[in-house]
């Protein structure tokens, strides 16, 4: 069974000519009769299956459909046509950190990213020493977050991220922060995740990490594979 | 996946909680400081400069002013805790919902902070409840519900056109008076008093004035008009909010 099936999948979006989220602007340019958009196909047409523990790497430019691609199969954006299927647990990592709150501690940043994550409370408590050890920011559990630096910031939050039970992961150069010493533990991360049987879509500019990790690689361009 | 929405909702409201009063020495303190000012400057103002013929007005206008403060803070807490999370409806999904029902449990938190501190006066003021109290329910129920379907609709907007917040301001700032908050509605021309039927809030309050003070007037009437707006209301923010949360990603 796939543990992804996408079929025939569209996305376009309206790019306005000046920005209109005044109701000013919206209620003159209605007026004046201008349509002043453009439509921008992100996504044209796409199939894809993914099997069940693959991993698949997704390289291409910029404004090539990648992140919309993952925004649609993460239920952040709805298709203009199409179908998406989804068998087993999703977990989208587009950014880290999410819910990030400088006011607050590390403590109740892990709780509040945690959860948006879907883990329970309890899961959280149970594994809290684990993701403060993994982080290596022991000392700083009490500290706000906005003491933190970038690479605490990204440490911590990648290390409540692997915390997630999901069969499927969606990830998004996500590896463009930290320093080297990061890095290699995503890397051991992700070789965890391939030898667990875990589905694992990697979208990324950089080719190496792609086709080290990937056992297919597609390349989007203008909004097709 | 229930268990989610509900941790989620728990999450965020402790999070918004912790985030208002974070910082400031007096800390939960200010959201009952924030009414008792109003109601202290009012007081004031319309109990020894201008006297209107009301017995036990200090808890007539308090009471009002509580049901007020609940039903501004609602809204515009909603729209800005909708806007503040602007960055993770682009990057994950979770029910949407969850965003607003969650900041209007925070709100009501503080409503009932200020709901028992109305109590102490009225313990002091010598005003006990009676059998009308069991009204009360009802009242918050509808205050509740009202809220959160008028926070659905302009929260959700609100993220489309910015102006919308604005708007609103202006509109508290008019409903405040249009609305018999610090007057009695004794005071309005008797042919004027069905427009005020048209006013959820002026039913609310009445209602909430007639349960533990007795006062004024609640029929089958307005307790069926007050049942009748809530339900539209709330029925109507919700769906318009479900059909609009599909977009939110793409207009933040």
């Amino acid at each position: 069974m796939n543990a992804i099936e996408v079929t025939n999948l569209s996305k376009s979006f309206k790019i306005p000519h000046d920005r209109k989220t005044g109701l000013k602007s919206v209620l003159l340019g209605f007026l004046h009769g201008s349509s002043g958009s453009d439509t921008f196909h992100a996504l044209k047409n796409v199939d894809l299956q993914v099997k069940k523990g693959e991993f698949l790497g997704i390289t291409g430019p910029n404004g090539a459909g990648k992140s919309t691609l993952l925004k649609l199969l993460a239920g952040v954006l709805q298709p203009d046509t199409g179908k998406i299927q989804i068998n087993g647990k999703l977990s989208p990592f587009l950014e880290l950190g999410l819910g990030f709150n400088g006011e607050l501690t590390a403590e109740e940043n892990i709780y509040i990213y945690g959860t948006i994550l879907g883990l329970t409370r309890r899961q959280i408590k149970n594994r809290f020493q684990e993701i403060i050890t993994f982080a290596g920011l022991e000392k700083f559990v009490h500290t706000k977050l906005k003491n933190f630096s970038s690479g605490m910031l990204a440490r911590l939050a990648f290390s409540i991220a692997i915390q997630v039970d999901a069969d499927i992961l969606l990830v998004d150069e996500v590896l463009a922060v930290g320093d080297e010493a990061f890095q290699k533990k995503c890397y051991e991360v992700f070789k965890k995740f391939k030898k667990e049987g875990k589905t694992v879509i990697l979208v990324s500019h950089d080719k190496q990490i792609i086709k080290k990790f990937s056992d297919r690689v597609i390349t989007f361009k203008d909004g097709k594979i | 996946m229930s268990s989610y929405y509900t941790n989620l909702i728990r999450q965020f409201s402790l999070t918004d909680f912790k985030l208002k009063y974070h910082g400031s020495v007096l800390g939960y303190l200010w959201s009952l400081l924030n009414p008792l000012l109003i109601f202290g400057t009012l007081y004031l103002v319309f109990s020894i400069f201008m006297r209107f013929d009301v017995e036990n007005y200090h808890l007539f206008l308090l009471l009002g002013i509580v049901v007020w403060t609940f039903f501004s803070e609602s809204t515009l807490n909603s729209m800005q805790s909708l806007y503040s999370k602007s960055n993770i409806l682009k990057k994950i999904y979770f029910p949407r919902t969850i965003v607003v029902i969650a900041s209007n449990f925070t709100t009501f938190f503080g409503f009932l902070l200020n709901l028992f501190v109305f109590f102490i006066f009225m313990f002091f003021t010598g005003v006990g409840f009676s059998l009308q109290t069991f009204l009360l329910l009802f009242y918050v129920l509808c205050l509740f519900f009202i809220s959160l379907g008028m926070s659905y609709i302009l929260s959700a907007l609100n993220l489309r056109f910015l102006d919308i917040g604005h708007i609103w301001r202006i509109f508290l700032q008019i409903g405040f008076w249009i609305t018999p908050i610090i007057y009695p509605l004794s005071l309005i021309p008797e042919q004027y008093h069905n427009y005020f039927l048209l006013n959820p809030l002026y039913l609310i309050i009445e209602g909430f004035r007639y349960s533990l003070l007795g006062m004024g007037t609640v029929t089958l009437l307005t307790i069926f008009l007050t049942l009748f707006y809530t339900i539209v209301i709330f029925v109507l923010g919700t769906l318009i909010y479900k059909k609009l949360s599909y977009k939110f990603a793409e207009w933040v």
